[in-house]
């Protein structure tokens, strides 16, 4: 039975009072419809689908905050991420070989993080699906999976990353890494300016996922990624339109 | 890759419910709604298996994107698109669709 | 079924710092060989793994394993009139993209 059904079933405890959408939509119907019969036809497994659905609820950016800040305070472990990263995510709770006790979904090979200094600037993308390193940043966010990102950050990294409020001087060298294949990329960016004394947790709160993906710098105070809701640029129009059929 | 239309996934798109229109109405503030996670790990299956490797599923979901489900927010543009695929490929047939989500409705209306 | 000539997993591997030109070769279906880097030279910026080249395998049914590299371009190179002198882009590719470049 879905565990993600808003009604719930008998049984289960619904401890928080929160509010929730009172009606079941199609698109809840279809998810679950499409998933029995592929299931029914051999296209995976009941158990796989289980296990990745619980590694996707259960990942996060924490890992990758984490790692940064302690690159940021310990030399020796950031000297040991920039030469080997895969060992250094161990240190931080991620192994990526097993991330899911089903092998990686994205069938990666090596884990490489991206040195920002003064005078070079990395962003991350993958032109071609979207690849992320998802066992320490989570779900990729949506924009990330957009052609509109996807494309346009190969060819006009600055006007993008301004749009996320990023703007970088000309002297700087911006380096986009399209990971086309199997490495999986993150970035390390400076340490702030006011951080000095900061403990690695408190680090760890100013190094947000924009930040290790390269749209945005981290910054005290700065403790979150905001961006406008994506809205459908052309939303559904009534049945009155109804097109033709092609 | 065709731009037919799949009957009940134009019914469905219809109905005007996708999560960013919904949960406003109810006071709900989770972005994501509750089955997102479920897709992402159905999209990883189909991967690991075979069945539909990533890089095939990407560049139909960014055609279908671009066309037929343009108006659609995410995630349920990735739904459509994922289902759209299948059943344009014979691994899903839209009779058989059809048919499950009227059961699976009914399931969950019991509750 | 005859197999077409390609460079070899005995080839000698290209170091970093070697300049090199992305072949602009025939595929099949899908590839993650992307069109806005056919035909432009790069530098050898490090090598990661080794590797079977996916989209070969349409063509070579003996699955060869070859030398993936980081390749990194110079934007400028890569888009007419893009502006940034300094800006850079890097990609990876497999050994057999990939052709030695004397500019």
């Amino acid at each position: 039975m879905s565990h993600t059904h808003t009604h719930g079933n008998p049984g289960d405890t619904h401890h928080k009072a929160a509010p929730m959408v009172e009606e079941i939509t199609d698109y809840e119907v279809l998810e679950i419809a499409v998933r029995e019969l592929a299931i029914e036809h051999g296209l995976f497994t009941a158990e796989d689908h289980r296990k990745f659905t619980e590694w996707a609820e259960s990942i996060g950016p924490a890992a990758g905050s984490r790692l940064v800040a302690k690159a940021w305070t310990d030399p020796a472990f950031k000297a040991l991420a920039l030469k080997d990263g895969l060992t250094a995510c161990k240190e931080v709770g991620v192994d990526w070989a097993e991330p899911t006790g089903v092998g990686t979904p994205s069938d990666y090979m090596e884990f490489h993080l991206l040195e920002d200094t003064p005078t070079l600037h990395h962003v991350i993308v993958c032109t071609l699906c979207s690849c992320y390193p998802r066992p320490l940043l989570g779900m990729s966010p949506e924009w990330y999976r957009t052609t509109n990102y996807r494309r346009r950050l190969v060819r006009w990294p600055r006007q993008v990353l301004a749009e996320f409020g990023l703007i970088v001087p000309p002297e700087v060298e911006v380096r986009v890494e399209d990971s086309n294949q199997k490495c999986r990329f993150m970035v390390l960016p400076m340490r702030p300016e006011g951080t000095d004394n900061w403990t690695e947790k408190q680090l760890a709160e100013i190094v947000t996922r924009d930040c290790m993906i390269g749209v945005a710098l981290p910054k005290p105070g700065r403790t979150a990624d905001v961006h406008p809701i994506q809205k459908a640029r052309r939303p559904v129009k009534s049945s009155a339109e109804e097109p033709a059929n092609e | 890759m065709s731009e037919n239309r799949i009957a009940v996934l134009e019914a469905t798109r219809k109905q005007d419910k996708a999560w960013e229109t919904l949960a406003p109405r109810y006071g709900v503030t989770n972005p994501n709604p509750p089955w997102k996670t479920s897709l992402t790990a159905m999209c990883d299956c189909l991967a690991v298996s075979g069945a539909l490797p990533a890089l095939e599923r990407r560049n139909t979901e960014d055609e279908l994107a671009e066309t037929l489900y343009s108006d659609i927010p995410s995630p349920e543009r990735e739904l459509l698109a994922l289902v759209h695929t299948l059943v344009s490929r014979g691994l899903v047939s839209e009779a058989d669709l059809v048919s499950r989500m009227k059961t699976v409705r009914a399931r969950l209306e019991a509750v | 079924m005859k197999k077409s000539k390609s460079p070899d997993a005995s080839d000698a591997l290209f170091e970093v710092g070697d300049k090199v030109r992305v072949r602009d070769m025939p595929y099949m279906f899908y590839t993650r060989s992307q069109l806005y880097t056919r035909g432009v030279v790069g530098t050898i910026a490090a090598l990661t793994y080794k590797d079977l080249i996916p989209e070969e395998e349409a063509f070579n049914f003996d699955g060869r394993i070859e030398q993936y590299y980081i390749v990194r371009f110079r934007q400028k190179d890569l888009w007419p009139g893009y502006a940034f002198d300094n800006d850079t882009l890097q990609t990876e590719c497999p050994h057999r993209w990939l052709e030695p470049a004397t500019n």
